[in-house]
């Protein structure tokens, strides 16, 4: 992509003018678009089912809800040649560094969906044994809630990722979709981030060792207080 | 449950906490109901034979001393009036406040379509019985399981090593009641502890030595484990993925 | 009790000796010297992510040439911790953990564990419920050997019975959807009955269901029965004697298969199991092609016991849940309206059931094999100990017996002939 190194860098809130005929900008917007084009409508997911979430993947993608539709026709199970990355179903911790590997494995660009509760925040589970929620191993990019979700829903999952999709930057793909070697086969999260979304959040009540100490009503959440 | 004592006198007592209560199912000696494999066995081993309880109407459970399990469970095999041919299951019982772990044994017959249920009591400071794997290859994987969860060693077993916790798993037997539901480490040191790991834990010793250096895996942390994919042969020993294309 | 061995139509591959063993076909000598190359064994990682594995189980072989000399199976990758949740849980709530253990065939669960705890309770259900009880039993046999014969027919290489099979299970997941709200974790039972009476139709969808599965088994069967790929593939492969599979604690279509009639409805009958009218099909050889038949001929079987506890429903009425408050819930009208009941409603959900100290082993055969649950109470409101005696965990331990010998293709075969969950497994 020579072509795109030439171009500057695009200034956030540029007049609409620059994006003319003509102009740099509208070249790469168009390339932006048939780029991002090809990408969503041939995305190839790796299928990562676990338990029973990993049934209703194969339900969404067998004959009634029939996935390829979406381009999702190949199956990869290799992450070497995956786009984006399902991971349906529990993840415990003996689990979680082969997750890691296969996240670290897949090539750029890469997306994941979280999906069911026990992916995204360890659900029922909240025990020594599992993840609690396996955006703490790796990034997530849309989590699909459900015990397990609809099969509807994991396409909608995907139909996200393919609206985030239409959404990207080339230009910025260096920027957004850098790897640091560092960080391949570590947890994402750090302590702290770890600490903070694996602790009881009253769906144990009746298991946790801190059960009294945090408030789990819905007027501790802010965000839920209408001023 | 045969006595005239009603199975709801609990919920008005209401509920007490559980290491107050003492656990005593009803005895039942009347020879009515007894079973054949029962009687047997305390003609046979007489002294041995250390309880007998009956649960749920018409389940028979025998309490043997865990240093005679072996000998006992042969008889009950071998002989032509038992034949329990079938060992359904082996598991263990906790129920804390240091009383003793019991093994459980659930054997059937399937000629004679009888079960019975066989318990050994064991100390918490003597955690040690002998392995019946050579009498039904069905208790291999169940006595590793009851190893792994419970910490009971089973001597003479073939292959004892953890089977569902890793290898290394350093915070004890999950299924004891002094372990806490969460574990005894933090979220984050459970993370960071599942991610650490090197090639030991995912191969035993024998695995190891037969893979040879030449299939060795790097470790998996620091930026040369799998910078962009150089070490693609490797990496696919390790997730197998493409081992079947 | 005799058993009757269900003929089956097939016969063998005339390349099979009567012993269900290849044949070797007279080959012209060739006079090679030993080929001097210094080899050694090959190790060889499979899983824990690896579409064939059925979930994420990992096997590590050794492999002279393509032989498997030793293969050693790793599990755990997906340990939940089930039986340890259920102690923080009390009773009416572990029924929630049930169906996600296997969730392939969730009722069994749901109502294997729940008739463990009435046993130990010793209540006795109404005769409704016990015919639902039975319906969704079956039902699920047939759900999760659908979803078995559409991976295994891809394991061996065809894909098409995959989508056959997926449309019928989208029929019983609807059926489950419409009684219990969920499609897979139904958590349908509770002590004492079921979450709800009926919806209305219900039945008539099971019967529709019913009478509409025979043709997409015939379809299946036309596929599959007298493909040269799937009897090459499957006979002769995994070979295990009765005596051998009763050994490793083989229960289930793997040890019917092996010719051992074992099966705990007509061994250790419950729920009346032994009024309905089936046959316990029985396989000669021991290797997968029999176990492949032996599931397919269960399916049908499924279907005459399902007929006949369509038949029986009307004649069963009354109420689904035992008339007793200490352990039903009371009616929403009731609870609304009176305060006896509120009470008792009240108690019923912030305490939950107390059973009597005591234990109990109930055996069911679920579509794997025989399920046993293991529950012990000290006589609170919550299990003292719940174990789950997991079918497949049982048969997985005997893949290295199946394994040994045969060629690293035949262990996808073996392993999906099988019919592991490694929700169940790993629990």
């Amino acid at each position: 992509m020579g072509l795109i190194d030439k171009v500057p860098p695009r200034v956030v809130g540029e007049s609409p003018a620059l994006l003319g005929e003509g102009t740099p900008a509208f070249l790469t917007s168009k390339i932006d678009f048939l780029v991002n084009w090809s990408r969503r409508n041939s995305l190839w997911p790796m299928p990562l089912g676990t338990a029973c979430c990993g049934i209703e993947m194969m339900a969404a993608f067998a004959s009634d809800f029939d996935l390829a539709r979406f381009g999702m026709e190949r199956m990869s199970f290799s992450p070497r040649q995956a786009d984006v990355l399902i991971c349906a179903g529990r993840v415990t911790y003996k689990f979680a560094p082969v997750l890691r590997r296969i996240w670290d494995q897949m090539t750029q660009p890469k997306w994941c969906v979280s999906m069911g509760a026990c992916a995204s925040t360890g659900g029922v589970f909240d025990v020594y044994s599992m993840v609690q929620g396996i955006d703490t191993v790796i990034p997530v990019d849309v989590y699909v809630p459900g015990c397990p979700p609809r099969p509807e829903s994991l396409i909608y999952a995907l139909m996200m990722i393919q609206e985030k999709i239409r959404q990207e930057k080339l230009d910025q793909h260096a920027i957004l979709r850098a790897e640091d070697p560092a960080a391949v086969a570590k947890p994402r999260a750090d302590a702290e981030e770890i600490a903070s979304v694996s602790g009881p959040f009253g769906n144990s009540t009746q298991q946790n060792r801190v059960s009294g100490s945090v408030r789990t009503d819905a007027i501790s959440r802010p965000g839920d207080r209408i001023p | 449950m045969a006595d005239d004592k009603s199975s709801f006198d609990s919920v008005a007592e209401g509920p007490r906490p559980s290491s107050e209560v003492t656990v005593s199912p009803v005895k039942v000696d009347s020879p009515a109901r007894a079973h054949p494999s029962v009687t047997a066995l305390t003609d046979q081993f007489g002294e041995a034979i250390l309880r007998h309880e009956v649960v749920a109407t018409d389940q028979h459970i025998v309490f043997i001393p865990p240093d005679r399990n072996l000998e006992i469970l042969s008889w009950l095999r071998d002989d032509l009036d038992q034949q329990y041919d079938l060992l359904r299951d082996v598991t263990a019982v906790d129920y804390g406040g240091g009383r003793p772990l019991q093994v459980v044994y659930q054997l059937f017959s399937l000629f004679h379509k009888q079960a019975l249920r066989v318990k050994c009591e064991l100390p918490l400071d003597a955690l040690e019985i002998e392995s019946v794997c050579g009498l039904w290859m069905a208790a291999n994987w169940l006595e590793r399981e009851v190893y792994d969860l419970f910490g009971i060693t089973f001597k003479n077993h073939p292959d004892l090593r953890r089977i569902l916790m890793p290898p290394d798993y350093a915070e004890g037997h999950p299924l004891r009641k002094d372990f806490p539901l969460r574990g005894r480490f933090s979220r984050a040191e459970q993370t960071r502890r599942a991610l650490s790991q090197d090639l030991k834990h995912y191969y035993f010793d024998d695995e190891i030595e037969l893979g040879g250096e030449s299939q060795a895996l790097p470790p998996m942390d620091g930026p040369q484990a799998l910078p962009s994919g150089e070490n693609e042969a490797e990496a696919e020993v390790e997730t197998g993925v493409e081992a079947s294309e | 009790m005799a058993q009757k061995t269900v003929e089956f139509t097939l016969g063998r591959n005339p390349e099979m000796g009567m012993d269900g063993r290849p044949v070797m076909g007279p080959l012209a000598p060739i006079d090679l010297p030993e080929p001097d190359i210094e080899s050694d064994n090959m190790l060889l990682n499979i899983g824990p992510q690896h579409p064939a594995t059925h979930g994420v189980l990992r096997l590590i072989c050794e492999l002279d040439g393509e032989t498997i000399v030793r293969c050693i199976p790793h599990i755990g990758y997906l340990h939940s911790s089930f039986e340890k949740l259920g102690e923080y849980r009390t009773w009416n709530q572990v029924v929630t953990l049930t169906d996600r253990m296997d969730y392939l065939a969730p009722l069994i669960y749901n109502c294997a564990y729940v008739m463990s705890v009435e046993a130990m309770m010793g209540i006795e259900v109404t005769e409704r419920c016990k015919l639902t009880r039975v319906i969704m039993m079956e039902m699920d046999r047939i759900f999760g050997h659908l979803l078995w014969l559409g991976t295994f027919a891809m394991d061996v290489g065809a894909f098409t019975p995959f989508l056959y099979t997926f449309e019928e299970r989208e029929k019983i997941y609807t059926l489950h959807e419409s009684y219990t709200g969920a499609r897979i974790t139904t958590s349908a039972t509770r002590v004492g009955g079921m979450m709800s009476e009926m919806p209305e139709g219900w039945d008539q969808g099971v019967r529709d269901f019913c009478n509409g599965l025979p043709r997409t088994l015939d379809e299946c069967d036309t596929l599959l029965n007298e493909n040269g790929l799937l009897l090459g593939r499957t006979q002769g492969i995994g070979v295990i004697s009765g005596e051998d599979a009763l050994n490793y604690g083989l229960t289930g279509p793997n040890l019917r298969g092996s010719g051992v009639p074992y099966d705990v409805r007509k061994d250790q009958p419950y729920y009346d199991y032994e009024s309905y009218d089936f046959e316990i099909p029985v396989g000669e050889y021991g290797d997968c092609h029999d176990r492949y038949l032996v599931r397919t001929e269960e399916m049908r079987q499924s279907l005459r016991i399902l007929h006949q506890a369509l038949d029986r429903l009307p004649k069963a009425e009354g109420p689904m849940d035992v008339p007793d408050p200490r352990i039903s819930l009371p009616a929403k009208t009731d609870a609304m309206n009176d305060m006896e009941s509120m009470i008792h409603h009240f108690k019923l959900v912030t305490d939950g059931i107390h059973a009597p100290a005591g234990e109990s082993y109930f055996p069911v055969e679920a579509s794997k094999g025989e399920l046993g649950m293991y529950v012990v109470s000290d006589g609170g409101t919550k299990p003292v100990r719940w174990r789950v005696r997991p079918p497949s965990f049982v048969n997985l331990a005997a893949l290295p017996k199946l394994l040994e010998g045969h060629l690293l293709a035949d262990l996808i075969t073996i392993n999906a002939s099988i019919d592991i969950v490694l929700g169940e497994i790993d629990r």
